[in-house]
């Protein structure tokens, strides 16, 4: 069936569809940068989603939790033994994923007698000389996405735009205390439980973000959020944590 | 990308991607004749015990080539992670790399793992490390003697422990030491644990630092391979504390200003 390019392409496109609809029930992962970092929040998943990677990058996944795992254990990989033989400041996310798994996602992808990435990626360094953000996202065909400000994983392209539209409209600034952070990103991320977005219902921005806050209030124990952040502030290499139910519940009181 | 279990262990990675911690010697690597042809020397200071609020660790900053000063400003005293530090006494060579492995080995399982690795299999690991470099321990070009310290979170106390170059992990009770400038502090070290005014677990913060600082400035008057403390160059020991919140560096300038009050002191000469 591949010696003819029509079947190629036709396969390829039904292996888009299929992964679409694999990844449709996941949980978004929303990024945003704080005063010191970054912060990575997501909700409402079964497993862990948010994990460090190396002393100033983690990342945030919507996918089959195996593919999830193995491109995990692949990129912690290069960038210990990179760390190791180099220096750490050595280990940068643009390498570790235009250079590493991108392409490796891309080849899973096309080959069409081979299983793909179920797997979309949300990753985020903090540059220590800049303490910028830097977020790249890519998708299960290999194609990713840089951004400075923030950076939305969503499980269809349309809740994706609609996070995005929300978040942007905003204006924030990249100085934000953490609670406020971790707020927005709460925010951003509840977008995905509202039935539909400002412009179908005709509300206000700040009317939108009153009911989203009334929403993670009443929610906030059931939905379970996984927050963590990067703090360049933090003591020692790794400036990577996880924030504690505690801490979370009180950025709501 | 392959379908192998990942058990967390950096050091198999690592040689998988073809390093190797001791260069291959061969069969010359072991003394044929079963001894070892060289004495070994640690040319340095470095000692740990435990005070009122946790582990101190401390070392001199001298690096000696034989008679030569290479180096009076070496760190000796590295952060392993946030609960941990190796001192390290012998080759440098060898002992960095030692510390550089146990960074990463301890950051990649925590990583991979998602826990951290128990403070036994720590301890183990760095025995492990010394273990694959005997071949050149025995050859006398890259024996390693550190120490190691750590913040046992489920005993909820600090916990120091002492290698020998072959391997041999041994848990120090109250202090432990190592390096050529050792013997000057280890008696001094047991005398104010047992006769001092309080035993070294009883000292608070200041008293535990004042101690350090003349316990080194004494090592430095016996050996010449350990550097003493120039207050002129503003040279200083290293010391680091370890806590149930984590690793901390003395500051240069709490040392300076804790040691000003004695390097006005009279007497001292020694011979």
């Amino acid at each position: 069936m591949f010696e003819e390019p029509y079947r190629w392409v036709e396969a390829i496109r039904h292996r888009r569809e299929y992964l679409e609809d694999q990844l449709s029930g996941g949980s978004p992962v929303v990024g945003l940068s704080w005063k010191n970092g970054a912060v990575l929040a997501t909700a409402e998943s079964a497993t862990q989603k948010i994990y460090e990677i190396y002393d100033q990058i983690a990342f945030g996944g919507i996918g089959h939790p195996s593919d999830l795992e193995k491109l995990r254990a692949t990129v912690l990989e290069t960038a210990h033994i990179e760390g190791f033989n180099r220096s750490p400041g050595d280990v940068n996310l643009q390498r570790l994923i235009k250079f590493g798994i991108a392409p490796v996602i891309k080849q899973a992808f096309e080959e069409i007698l081979h299983s793909p990435f179920i797997a979309r990626l949300l990753f985020v360094e903090i540059s220590i000389p800049s303490r910028k953000p830097y977020f790249l996202r890519i998708n299960y065909d290999g194609i990713f996405d840089e951004s400075s400000r923030d950076g939305i994983l969503a499980p269809t392209s349309a809740l994706s735009e609609k996070m995005s539209r929300f978040i942007q409209a905003q204006n924030l600034l990249p100085d934000l205390a953490l609670d406020e952070a971790v707020q927005w990103a709460m925010r951003t991320w509840a977008i995905s439980k509202l039935p539909s977005g400002p412009e179908e219902n005709g509300e206000s921005p700040g009317g939108e973000t009153q009911k989203l806050d009334r929403l993670i209030r009443e929610n906030l124990s059931s939905w379970k959020p996984e927050i963590s952040v990067l703090d360049l502030e933090l003591p020692g290499t790794s400036k990577y944590r996880t924030l504690s139910t505690q801490e979370i519940t009180a950025c709501w009181r | 990308m392959d379908n192998k279990i990942s058990n967390g262990d950096f050091w198999s990675l690592l040689k998988q991607s073809g390093y190797r911690l001791c260069a291959d010697l061969g069969p010359a690597g072991i003394s044929g004749s079963g001894e070892a042809k060289h004495s070994f020397t640690h040319a340095t200071t470095i000692f740990s015990f435990k005070y009122g609020e946790g582990v101190l660790v401390a070392g001199d900053r001298r690096a000696t080539a034989g008679t030569t000063v290479m180096y009076d400003r070496t760190d000796k005293v590295i952060e392993i992670d946030r609960h941990s530090l190796l001192a390290i006494a012998g080759v440098p060579a060898t002992a960095f790399e030692i510390a550089r492995i146990m960074e990463h080995t301890f950051k990649y399982y925590r990583r991979s793992q998602l826990q951290e690795l128990s403070l036994d299999g720590k301890v183990r690991a760095l025995s492990r490390l010394l273990k694959e470099n005997i071949p050149m321990a025995l050859q006398g070009i890259g024996a390693v003697a550190p120490i190691y310290a750590a913040f046992d979170h489920i005993k909820k106390e600090g916990k120091i422990f002492f290698y020998d170059i072959l391997g041999a992990d041994f848990e120090g009770v109250e202090f432990t030491v190592s390096g050529s400038g050792s013997p000057a502090v280890r008696g001094i070290l047991y005398y104010e644990n047992r006769w001092g005014k309080s035993p070294l677990g009883h000292l608070n913060r200041a008293e535990a630092i004042l101690l350090t600082m003349r316990l080194l400035e004494t090592a430095s008057e016996f050996d010449s391979a350990t550097g003493g403390i120039n207050t002129r160059i503003r040279l200083y020991p290293q010391i680091k504390l370890i806590t149930e919140k984590g690793v901390e560096e003395v500051s240069q300038e709490t040392l300076e200003s804790i040691f000003a009050g004695e390097a006005g002191r009279a007497g001292g000469a020694h011979v």
